[in-house]
């Protein structure tokens, strides 16, 4: 929830003020949101011994790893 | 670009809607935007990816908190959901956009239908009278237990590995298909359905988000006011979705997928 807030917050400054580099931030952090959860639910998992789900949740990660780091080099 | 305002206002309706339904919203936002507003379709799909993982993370934080979230079932689906989207993009260049959406558009309407018959049916036993097992669970419904279990894992498995091919292509979160599949086809309670597709779609959007985030597809007010409205939009439907008749829910995911099927389908004429 608070990387909703940071985000909608920097959403709504960047409307109001015009400010571009302001709207991308909120973008990047909304987007990041769901990387960040399942970083939370994979910790989780293996930290609870929960193996099986804890690999699925990695494989699912590097899914995302992957895909951002082809976005950040087009 | 069109009134800010009235951007504003379709991302909350689309939320509102999205969130209710275990949808992102993308089903709406999408024609919306090329078609009543004349948008490029690539700037609508990437205001709707990041629209559904505004949906998707406001209707998860209320559904995580609810304990309606199956993880387990989440996370196996969403492996096949990557698998779909990679599918999706190797196979985009082998149909035409007619063609997609006319399977597309089949494709819901036989669901709609078959879900408008099942509506009736609920998908929960009694507490004690059976076990979860590995991707079922427990629900609480007016203070009493139940159990459900997942039916046919394969359909499930298929459902998402649609779910994640369409979702880059059209801008999607995938919900529209996995929602009425797990519901109708794999014994998973509806409302249990929805939150955990909320869960995940944001997560399906992400993927593609960044792709076109990094191209530059990514119109920045634009998305930024659908967003505003989208998580105020979403955060109100999941709370209500409490409120809400699981026969009606389903009801209402029928005629969703029936109107979008006929949108479809007239896309592809």
């Amino acid at each position: 929830m608070t990387g909703l807030l940071a985000s909608g917050t920097l959403l709504v400054l960047g409307l109001t003020t015009g400010r571009v580099d302001v709207l991308r931030w909120g973008i990047v952090l909304l987007m990041l949101t769901p990387v960040a959860r399942v970083v939370v639910v994979t910790v989780g998992l293996l930290a609870r011994g929960d193996f099986l789900f804890g690999l699925i949740s990695l494989w699912i990660l590097g899914v995302l790893a992957t895909t951002l780091s082809f976005a950040l080099h087009l | 670009m069109p009134g800010i305002w009235l951007l504003v206002a379709i991302g909350a309706a689309t939320g509102l809607v999205g969130s209710l339904l275990g949808l992102g919203g993308g089903v709406f936002l999408v024609p919306l935007l090329t078609l009543a507003m004349g948008l490029p379709i690539r700037s609508a799909i990437a205001a709707s990816l990041v629209s559904v993982i505004a949906t998707g993370s406001a209707s998860a934080t209320v559904n995580l908190n609810r304990g309606l979230v199956n993880m387990r079932l989440g996370l196996t689906l969403e492996v096949a959901t990557t698998l779909g989207g990679l599918a999706g993009g190797v196979t985009s260049s082998l149909l035409t956009q007619r063609q997609l959406f006319a399977a597309f558009g089949a494709t819901l309407g036989v669901m709609g239908l078959i879900m408008m018959s099942r509506a009736s049916r609920r998908n929960v036993i009694p507490a004690g009278e059976a076990e979860p097992g590995l991707f079922g669970g427990r629900l609480e419904e007016k203070g009493t237990l139940y159990v459900y279990r997942l039916k046919r894992l394969p359909v499930a498995l298929l459902a998402s590995l649609v779910a994640g091919a369409i979702s880059g292509l059209l801008g999607l979160g995938g919900g529209i298909v996995k929602v009425p599949a797990l519901s109708a086809f794999c014994g998973i309670p509806i409302r249990v359905a929805t939150a955990t597709s909320t869960f995940m779609i944001g997560v399906t959007a992400a993927a593609s988000a960044f792709l076109y985030f990094g191209r530059g597809d990514v119109s920045l007010p634009l998305t930024a006011a659908v967003v505003v409205g989208t998580l105020p939009g979403s955060l109100l439907g999941a709370h209500l979705s409490d409120q809400v008749h699981a026969r009606s829910l389903k009801i209402l995911m029928a005629l969703v997928l029936l109107l979008v099927a006929v949108r479809m389908l007239l896309g592809a004429l």
